[in-house]
């Protein structure tokens, strides 16, 4: 018995071909519903090593050590920031479109979570700078606490949603976060921006093998 | 072993649509204009297509609203999922027959498929063996 289709709407249409199509098809598809595309996270990566970078150069030369950061450095880190997010709001919207039931819903649960998680761990310093604590504790705490906050929830909540890939990349926040605690007030900042950097560019080259692997070729 | 491909499948459109759908979670359903828009098809094409593999239980499709604020959403079953993996299955078994079948000519699609399949399996039971 012939396995392919000879006549017929199919006619024609040869397994070579088949498995291309299938393979653009897909690769199409995922690109264009996953809402955490690579380059954005190649672009985090930039914004962690440029923000964390830029304050770590702010802070490397004080003695003794004030944790005051330079103007241009908060100014290029709101910038950074502000792209970040306004680019984050785009591609969840664009993958979102159209699509509804329970996955989706689940996904704009776990959106709305982390940026609650992400408010909460960076307001938490507040109390810290009102009560005027030493600048050497200053200094490490917005660097390192933060992010190790959001690193740990953030795992937590990825696990309970099941995504996987997610809750590593928390896991690898806090684990940068957690190390910065070793680096000192100034290294601290240094640390927290090559580590971020680093798992962000994981997470970025993990996405694109992902979405272009093959589904019918090993 | 399966071999065969689904005729209802092996259309390059529906083949499309199957693949795109796939590639949504389990259970999440996507709405008619954005597959139409991602797949760059007319309506109408749209719509026979999505008819024939309705009918064939591999997708399901749901209507919300009146009038011109009807949306019409559809998402593939697991009937439908279940086929498309047989059918992948299928292409895999194909070309790696075709590729063994490069070396011996003459040899049937059937033929050269069996032999990949138990090259396969020679394969994967000499790198079961303990050294």
């Amino acid at each position: 018995m012939d396995p392919v289709p000879r006549t017929g709407e199919g006619g024609g249409f040869d397994p070579g071909q088949a498995a291309d199509l299938l393979d653009q098809a897909t690769r199409q598809a995922r690109r264009q519903f996953t809402p955490l595309t690579p380059a954005l996270f190649a672009f985090r990566a930039v914004v962690a090593l440029v923000v964390f970078g830029g304050f770590w150069l702010s802070v490397r030369g004080q003695h003794p050590y004030t944790g005051h950061i330079s103007g241009w450095a908060i100014a290029v880190a709101v910038v950074l920031v502000a792209i970040n997010i306004g680019w984050t709001a785009w591609v969840i919207g664009r993958a979102g479109t159209g699509v509804s039931g329970p996955a989706q819903r689940k996904r704009q649960a776990w959106t709305a979570v982390m940026a609650v998680v992400w408010i909460i761990g960076y307001a938490a310093t507040a109390p810290l700078y009102h009560a005027g604590v030493s600048h050497p504790v200053w200094g490490l705490y917005p660097a390192s606490a933060p992010l190790l906050i959001i690193g740990l929830a953030g795992a937590a909540v990825a696990a309970a949603f099941r995504y996987w890939p997610l809750a590593g990349t928390a896991l690898g926040i806090a684990v940068a976060a957690a190390a910065a605690g070793f680096g000192g007030p100034a290294g601290s900042w240094l640390i927290t921006g090559t580590g971020l950097c680093a798992v962000c560019l994981g997470i970025a080259a993990l996405t694109a093998w992902r979405q272009r692997r093959s589904t019918v070729r090993p | 072993m399966t071999t065969e491909l689904d005729p209802l499948i092996h259309v390059p459109t529906r083949l499309k649509i199957v693949a795109t759908l796939a590639a949504l979670p389990d259970g999440d359903a996507l709405s008619f204009t954005r597959l139409q828009d991602m797949l760059a098809l007319t309506p109408g094409n749209l719509i026979i297509q999505l008819r024939k593999l309705e009918q064939a239980g591999y997708i399901s499709s749901t209507k919300t609203g009146n009038g011109s604020a009807q949306k019409t959403t559809v998402a593939l079953t697991s009937r439908g999922r279940a086929a498309l993996r047989s059918y992948t299955q299928a292409l895999r078994d194909l070309l790696g027959g075709l590729d063994t079948g490069a070396t011996s000519p003459g040899n049937t699609v059937d033929e050269t498929s069996e032999d990949a399949e138990l090259k396969r399996r020679a394969d994967i039971a000499t790198r079961q063996e303990p050294p």
